[in-house]
């Protein structure tokens, strides 16, 4: 350890004596380390934002049960199966123990919401959904003021509305309180129980999670029987309690309702498994892309400092006779050198690591949110790990020449 | 003065160089002992191979035949780090060119034999002081080797190979690249250290500065004959 301190020292004594020299090399250091830390936090950035959004659409352990078309043989018998009702939620609740959240879901076709003469009209329209409060729970709404649904207004069908931040926006003037108010839901009042909270996350100036403020919801059985007559479902999502049991939460919700579909398939049960995969083999190839990066970055600061011990070396053979001619072992040597790589790689990765925060700083405060990189541990870690192994792959070669050298020789070398 | 114990033994020592084609004998059935407390001059004229005896005494160098006892023990069993630290702990050298670090000061330079010993001593700061008082250097002591002259340099370099306490000093040439009155002074510390009780060999093509020493080895041609004891 006193060895290698006093190594150290002997680099910084080196990296004085060849001034020009050694900031080359650390520069160069510094910008693959830079590059490294960089490329890791945009990287981070990247994968942070996309994860989130897979978050926002119910995560992985959410399953979506859809209505569609039969297969061709099943044509002529379709009109047996009643197709995906509120009475399919009921028996998956009693009959699949581990679908945790069961969220019936009927989707008003063209919804018009108007109040006071003004008609909501949001960049694809708002839409209006017939739901219970599992859907806050499945797809992440939160109440922003009000309340949720009570157990009354599932029983009697009752006419009331939660809206989302953007429909508040366009129905009521800034002052109103909404909670209380009425508006109409083609044509039918309806009392607004609850607004939901504003959801913003910017790509640019485009919010990303627009769609979760034009959303309107009421309870699924007001849908039913006040708005669309008749209880088919457009939409039967369910989470599973346990992301480990999710394949057999779709098979057991599959059997459910094939069952209750009397065998014909007029459905389809998916996950976003797909999704997750298509994250993680992205994922993976960033890692390996940025992986050739490092290598790539590595490489060239290594071939700079090599040069720069092998000059040094050359430079120096007196002095390691000298060194050997009063006691110093091969491994004395040996060490000496590779202590002085490391400080030269440990000051570029120092500086490069700075540069690299100093640039991330200034790009999140330009770059559009969404996009910015992040500033993570793990990419000084690899800033650290990256300098010091370049040092120290740098360094053995030509610390191996160094206590290669025969001490007679390197005393008579003028 | 009673002769002290053996510290090392050349036992019909031999090297042999590959010159071209040419095998050169640069030295040839070397055999002698240097005692504790001698102060010994190896005289020859340049290209006799006492440069290279210089270097087999301090295991530079390995000899192609023969075997040389260092405190009874042959070097040849020793590998090349031991080698090492047995020149870091017990052996001092003075060389033609002073052979200093340049970029370290005076102190450092000195204390450069005791960063290589196996145990660093702990008194190692004290030694270094010593060491520059015996040669009287300790007012440059915070000086660079550049900003002395060179018999203070030579004097820098002796208080190097003495900072360890060597059971024995191997001097090259040490007076070669200073004037003869600086070159007077330096052959003064040297029998002032003998006088101490300290085991010295020089190494030297000038019979004047050989006459100082009480021992004489003459190198002619790689043969080793006693001078005589003057």
């Amino acid at each position: 350890m006193r060895r290698l301190f006093s190594g150290v020292g002997n680099g910084f004594a080196e990296i004085w004596g060849h001034k020009l020299r050694s900031l080359l090399t650390i520069s160069c250091v510094m910008l693959g380390v830079a590059s490294m830390v960089l490329t890791t936090g945009f990287m981070e950035g990247f994968f942070k934002n996309w994860e989130d959004s897979l978050q926002d659409q119910g995560g992985i352990e959410k399953i979506f049960a859809t209505a569609q078309g039969v297969k061709e043989k099943q044509e002529p018998f379709s009109a047996v199966s009643p197709g995906l009702t509120l009475a399919d939620a009921r028996a998956l609740r009693a009959l699949v123990p581990q679908a945790g959240v069961i969220s019936p879901e009927i989707e008003a076709p063209r919804p018009r919401l108007s109040r006071k003469g003004k008609t909501f009209e949001g960049r694809r329209g708002a839409r209006v959904l017939g739901v219970t409060n599992a859907i806050l729970e499945i797809n992440r709404y939160e109440i922003g003021s009000g309340r949720a649904f009570s157990d009354l207004d599932m029983r009697d069908d009752s006419e009331v509305i939660i809206i989302g931040s953007k429909i508040r926006e366009l129905l009521f003037a800034p002052g109103d309180e909404p909670v209380g108010a009425f508006i109409d839901f083609n044509s039918r009042p309806f009392r607004v129980i609850g607004v939901l909270r504003n959801y913003e996350r910017l790509w640019g100036t485009y919010n990303t999670l627009d769609w979760k403020n034009e959303i309107a919801f009421v309870p699924v059985t007001t849908m039913a029987t006040k708005v669309q007559r008749s209880d088919r479902l457009s939409f039967l999502n369910i989470k599973a309690a346990d992301v480990s049991l999710l394949r057999e939460t779709v098979d057991a919700a599959t059997n459910v309702l094939a069952q209750q579909h009397r065998g014909i398939i007029d459905f389809n049960v998916r996950t976003n498994e797909e999704q997750l995969a298509s994250f993680a083999s992205t994922k993976a190839s960033f890692v390996i892309g940025g992986g050739a990066i490092a290598g790539v970055s590595l490489l060239v600061s290594g071939i700079g400092i090599m040069n720069l011990m092998l000059a040094s070396i050359n430079e120096r053979v007196r002095e390691i006779g000298i060194r050997k001619a009063v006691g110093a072992t091969p491994f004395n040597i040996f060490s000496q050198f590779v202590a002085e790589a490391v400080t030269l790689s440990l000051l570029g990765g120092a500086a490069g690591v700075a540069v690299a925060v100093a640039l991330i700083k200034v790009l999140a405060a330009t770059l559009p949110p969404g996009s910015t990189p992040l500033l993570s541990p793990s990419a000084f870690l690899v800033g650290f790990v990256f300098s010091v192994s370049a040092g120290v792959l740098a360094g053995i070669y030509p610390a191996i020449q160094a206590a290669k050298l025969d001490p007679i020789d390197a005393l008579r070398y003028e | 003065m009673p002769l002290g114990l053996e510290v090392l033994r050349l036992d019909r020592v031999g090297k042999r160089y590959p010159m071209g084609d040419v095998i050169v004998d640069a030295l040839v059935d070397a055999s002698f002992t240097l005692r504790e407390g001698e102060a010994v001059a190896i005289l020859g004229p340049s290209g006799s191979g006492k440069s290279t005896l210089m270097h087999l005494l301090g295991f530079l160098d390995s000899p192609s035949s023969g075997e040389i006892f260092f405190e009874n023990r042959p070097v040849s069993s020793l590998n090349e780090s031991q080698r090492a630290r047995v020149r870091a702990e017990k052996i001092g050298f003075v060389f033609q060119a002073f052979n200093l670090l340049p970029r370290l000061s005076v102190r450092a330079n000195v204390a450069l034999p005791l960063a290589y010993h196996g145990s660093p001593p702990s008194d190692a700061a004290e030694r270094v002081s010593r060491a520059l008082e015996l040669v009287g250097m300790t007012n440059r002591a915070h000086h660079k080797p550049g900003e002395l002259s060179g018999g203070q340099r030579q004097r820098v370099a002796i208080a190097r190979a003495l900072v360890n306490e060597p059971r024995i000093l191997l001097a090259d040439e040490p007076t070669g690249n200073l004037d003869s009155k600086t070159a007077a002074t330096i052959l003064d510390l040297f029998q002032e250290l003998n006088r101490l009780g300290r085991t010295i060999v020089v190494v030297t093509h000038s019979p004047e500065i050989a006459a100082n020493f009480r021992r004489q080895l003459h190198v002619r041609d790689g043969r080793v004959t006693e001078g005589g004891v003057t």
